[in-house]
């Protein structure tokens, strides 16, 4: 990918505000204040409400871009405003180099029959339809003949592993599967930008971690850019190529996931990545005492500065031989060797 | 002031006109009378003005009409010629469809019952009326609720009109659409389509706006025009509350349509209802009247499965086969099937009925009199006029003296005292106004009392807006010259507003501690929701002659069945962890009932008894039929003189009243609910 290429999705300074007579209010406000927060500032003290202030940033083709934050940060209202579900208050939204905000209500059905795919975080299943119709759905629109797009139909229901469930209803299926629906729906009409709203998040953690791989497999085969929502630091971390942080409708962080564990910019960031496994996504350099020490014993396990601790911790272990285990009166029981110890104790990278 | 709670200041504000107004009785009689010279003609300028309106619409109304004669008479046509084993099996066949075995074993009893009756032909003229306003009905429905749902601009005006529909009475729509239409069954047929057209509207408003965002989103997100999104998705999402629609859509209809023949000259069944009823044929308005009860039922309970969540699949095979056995029958007796009037297999019950009752009003007559008497006079009567005029040494006993006035009003100010002091004003200062009231009777109160109290009763339950609206339209009745009226309607369907709240809200209170009498109570409140409220006349007038008692228990049979269900509803939907807490902290069953459920319920039992004011005034106006006086007899004079000046003033003070009532309900309801964190 060469730097000149247009990006998959800009957005220059979009805002979203409820309320009455939002647009105008904005613009005032604007043009009254030098910085975002001033103006947001302005606007909650008038009752309205600036669900997303002034978020820029690029989304590179085929890229895997995460947005996170806490409940009510405004994750939901931005990427509504990028499938222009929401006509954006301000600012310049462009998908493929298209400016959508200006959009002809035309043109918009037009990109979303041949670009755009959304999931749901509540599924937005069409009750009274069976899991094939669903997913036929966005061909029935284009008025595909029936046979035709039943068929498409099924090639995504099989890539979504739902094979034999064709004639159910929504009512009939389980969360999970409900939400294979909906991905498959949003899949149909061959999209290349993808946008997901906490699509996992009403699912247990076993289903979730499972839909993740297979979201995974799925996204490796497609390559579609996708614009996925979570407010699950460790599916973020384990999907993204890189991550933007919302706090109360503010962007206040963008980087890859090893950015957000080991350089967060702020103590909301931090707050995040605390729980995270940290040995996975920390690297050598931050424990690190820098400069020339004295260095007992000749062991050199071999660390670079950018091992993760993970991988330092086991290699210093390799420098161990196995030690004995005993009972409580001495008796030896067997041995462990102190790597598979380390080992052990690492969250497994999944 | 400022330690007073808002609804200790209003109280005592009214209290305060209230005396006053007493006070003055004497040197300002206007006070309590409104001068006749004060009255604007205002009667007679609706009057002018709609007459000069309707002759502008006229045209366009008779060509109207005249072009629904035709589906009428095709749908007329069809069901009167259709030999009635085809009919009866056809509609055993949907009943199978929609609800199997059960359903089309009451379809075949109850069309068997209606052929018996002998009163086929009148029932099939009924549902062909029936058959052309429904539709009609559905797509004025329909189409309004998608418009409303389409453009949110609209959406407040619609829903504010709908509801003033609903609270003007059925016989006011009438008089007008008399005059535009002319005498005939087009009368009927229009009134019915705009009297059913509303519960559709806002059945289809409210399933599209309860459509999940997210499917609506989804529809968005595949790329449907607005058109698609709308019909693919969002209404087949809101099926079943349109469903819903269609059942009460069904049911407002046949109940116009039976009602519409007061207007007369056309051979249906209300009309056969209201000729019988008035030859004193007992036996047999009770039998036409059995003949709408089961019509009512069978269309509410074969639309109700519609809106029910998820339906059984019955074998079409069988439907078929019910049809050709239909069609079989009627071509193999085809001599034999022309003449479905001619049964009269009941007769003879009839007649018997008829013999019975008398021997049984007679034999009892003296009971039956005493009950009535004993209502009128110590109940109905001092409520209207007072006690100082009601109570008379031929009824109580004794005269009324200034002295006892004095006496009951030292009373009522001693109660309120005690209860002032005992830190609750407001109820305090409310027994010292009810002890007025009873002195002077609700007909009588004093025009300034009224619109203050109500004024004030306005401001507590929904602040400076609904109080000044309240004041206004009142004021408009005033000045209208419909007050007397108006407070005659007030004192009757409240005494039946009160009886009902005691009753039900006893019966409700059963129903909720014991699932045994809520078996009992349960089918009749079904039954007695689905009736068409002409035929709750019938029972009544057979016992108890025409006149204001009669009306009195019509209304309450009628407005009874909201108290009760939203009472035991309140009281049984208790969230359990507040039971456990309350058993777990050692509570009884009384003090539970009192302190947990009571108020928990409270939001619930007063949307109760907003929907028994809401009936009572329906069925206040059709109780006119047998003697009451007040707004509802003036709005069936009117009919009877096409006056249309008279028709819809009447009418429209009547809404107001109820709609007082409804926002003032509506307005304590919320704030119980508020208090309650709901
Ligand atoms: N249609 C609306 N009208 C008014 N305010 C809204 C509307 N939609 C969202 N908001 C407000 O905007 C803010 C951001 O909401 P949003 O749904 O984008 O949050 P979110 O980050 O998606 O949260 P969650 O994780 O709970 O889904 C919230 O304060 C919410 O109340
Ligand atoms: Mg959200």
């Amino acid at each position: 990918m060469t730097g000149s290429e247009t990006p998959a999705i800009t957005c220059r300074n979009v805002w979203q505000v409820f309320g009455s007579n939002a647009d105008s209010a904005l613009k005032e406000a604007l043009s009254r204040h030098e910085t975002p927060e001033a103006a947001a500032q302005e606007l909650r003290g008038k009752g309205l409400i600036p669900a997303v202030q002034d978020a820029s940033f690029d989304v590179k083709e085929g890229e895997l871009f995460v947005i996170m934050g806490l409940s009510g940060s405004g994750k939901s209202t931005l990427i509504r405003c990028i499938s222009h579900l929401l006509h954006a208050t301000g600012g310049e939204i462009r998908i493929d180099g298209e400016n959508i905000v200006e959009a002809s209500p035309k043109r918009l059905i037009e990109l979303r029959r041949k670009k755009l795919g959304m999931v749901f975080q509540h599924f937005g299943l069409f009750p009274h339809m069976t899991v094939a119709e669903n997913v036929a759905y966005p061909l029935r629109v284009q008025g595909v003949k029936k046979k035709q797009r039943l068929a498409k139909a099924q090639e995504v229901i099989e890539l979504v592993g739902l094979g034999g469930r064709e004639k159910n209803f929504p009512r009939e299926l389980s969360g999970g599967q409900r939400q294979r629906v909906g991905i498959a729906r949003s899949l149909v009409a061959d999209c290349s930008v993808w946008f997901l709203d906490e699509p996992f998040s009403a699912l247990d953690p076993l289903i979730r971690r499972q839909l993740q791989d297979e979201f995974l497999e799925i996204q490796a085969k497609l390559k579609t850019t996708i614009v996925f929502i979570t407010h699950d630091i460790n599916e973020a971390l384990k999907l993204a190529d890189r991550i933007a942080i919302m706090r109360d409708g503010k962007v206040v962080q963008i980087g890859t996931p090893a950015d957000i564990v080991l350089r967060p910019v702020d103590d909301y960031v931090r707050e995040f990545s605390k729980d995270v496994a940290k040995g996975q996504h920390a690297h050598v350099s931050s424990v690190m005492q820098p400069g020339e020490h004295h260095v007992y014993g000749a062991d050199d396990p071999g660390l670079r500065q950018d091992m993760t601790l993970d991988a330092a911790l086991a290699r210093c272990m390799e420098l161990y031989e196995p030690v004995p285990v005993r009972t409580d009166d001495g008796k030896l029981v067997g041995v462990v060797n102190p790597a598979d110890l380390a080992a052990a104790l690492q969250v497994e990278q999944g | 002031m400022a330690g007073l709670s808002k609804g200790s200041i209003a109280a005592l504000i009214a209290a305060v006109v209230g005396a006053l107004c007493l006070l003055l009785e004497s040197s300002m009689p206007w006070l309590i009378k409104f001068p006749a010279a004060w009255v604007l003609p205002a009667t007679d300028w609706v009057g002018a003005f709609m007459e000069w309106f309707l002759a502008l619409i006229k045209p366009a109304a008779r060509s109207f009409s005249a072009l629904m004669f035709y589906p009428m008479e095709a749908a007329n046509y069809v069901l009167s010629h259709t030999p009635w084993p085809l009919v009866i099996c056809a509609t055993t066949a949907l009943a199978w469809t929609l609800g199997g075995v059960r359903m089309a074993l009451m379809a075949v009893v109850g069309l068997g019952f209606v052929l018996a009756s002998g009163y086929w032909p009148e029932s099939m003229n009924t549902l062909a009326l029936v058959a052309v306003s429904v539709p009609l009905a559905l797509i004025i429905g329909g189409g309004i609720g998608i418009l409303a749902n389409e453009y949110p601009r609209v959406r407040q005006p619609v829903q504010a009109v709908l509801d003033i529909m609903q609270t003007v009475p059925t016989f006011a729509y009438l008089t007008p659409l008399l005059v535009l239409f002319g005498f005939g069954p087009v009368v009927g047929l229009i009134a019915s389509a705009i009297y059913a057209a509303p519960p559709m509207a806002r059945n289809v408003l409210l399933g599209l706006e309860r459509v999940e965002p997210e499917i609506k989103e989804a529809a968005i997100m595949a790329g449907g025009t607005r058109l698609q999104q709308l019909f693919q998705c969002e209404i087949p999402s809101a099926g079943q509350q349109i469903m819903v629609g269609v059942n009460q859509c069904l049911m407002a209809a046949l109940s116009m349509v039976i009602i519409a023949a007061v207007i007369g000259g056309f051979d249906d069944i209300g009309w056969e209802v209201l000729l019988t009823m008035r030859k004193a044929q007992f036996g047999q308005s009770l039998l036409a009247g059995l003949v709408i009860v089961i019509f009512a039922i069978l269309i509410d309970r074969m639309s109700g499965t519609l809106t029910q969540d998820r339906r059984d699949q019955h074998d079409p095979r069988v439907a078929w086969g019910i049809l050709a056995l239909g069609v079989v029958v009627s071509a193999a007796f085809w001599g034999s099937v022309q003449q479905p009037g001619a049964y009269g297999l009941f007769n003879p019950v009839a007649d018997s009925v008829d013999r019975g009752l008398s021997s049984f009003t007679s034999a009892n007559a003296e009971a039956l009199t005493a009950l009535k008497n004993n209502v009128l006079f110590y109940v109905l009567l001092p409520m209207r006029i007072g006690l100082d005029q009601a109570v008379l040494p031929f009824t109580w006993g004794f005269a009324w003296t200034p002295m006892m006035s004095a006496a009951l009003f030292a009373a009522g100010a001693a109660a309120g005292i005690v209860f002032a002091l005992r830190g609750r004003m407001a109820l305090g200062v409310m027994l010292l106004i009810a002890a007025g009231m009873l002195e002077t009777g609700i007909s009588q109160l004093p025009w300034p009392f009224v619109l203050v109290g109500a004024g004030a009763l306005a401001w507590v339950a929904g602040g400076r807006g609904l109080a000044v609206l309240t004041v206004v339209l009142l004021g408009t009745i005033l000045l209208s010259g419909l007050w007397e009226r108006a407070l005659l309607s007030l004192y009757l369907s409240g005494a039946a507003v009160f009886a009902c709240a005691l009753m039900g809200g006893a019966i409700g209170l059963a129903s909720a501690v014991s699932p045994g009498v809520w078996r009992v109570v349960r089918p009749i409140c079904d039954m007695l929701q689905t009736i068409p409220l002409f035929v709750f006349l019938i029972p009544v007038l057979m016992v108890f002659q025409i006149g204001e008692f009669s009306a009195f228990l019509a209304i309450i049979a009628y407005a009874i069945v909201p108290m009760i269900r939203y009472t035991r509803h309140g009281l049984v939907s208790t969230p359990d962890e507040m039971i456990e807490a309350a058993t777990a902290s050692g509570a009884t069953t009384w003090q539970m009932l009192k302190d947990i459920r009571a108020p928990y319920a409270a939001p619930s039992i007063l949307l109760g008894l907003n929907q028994t004011i809401l009936y009572a005034f329906a069925m206040l106006v059709i109780a006119a039929l047998i003697g009451t006086t007040g707004l509802g007899q003036s709005i069936y004079l009117a009919l009877g003189q096409a006056d249309v000046g008279l028709g819809i003033s009447a009418g429209a003070a009547m809404a107001i009243l109820a709609l007082i009532a409804d926002r003032m309900v509506q307005g304590f309801a919320e704030e119980r609910r508020k208090a309650l964190g709901l």
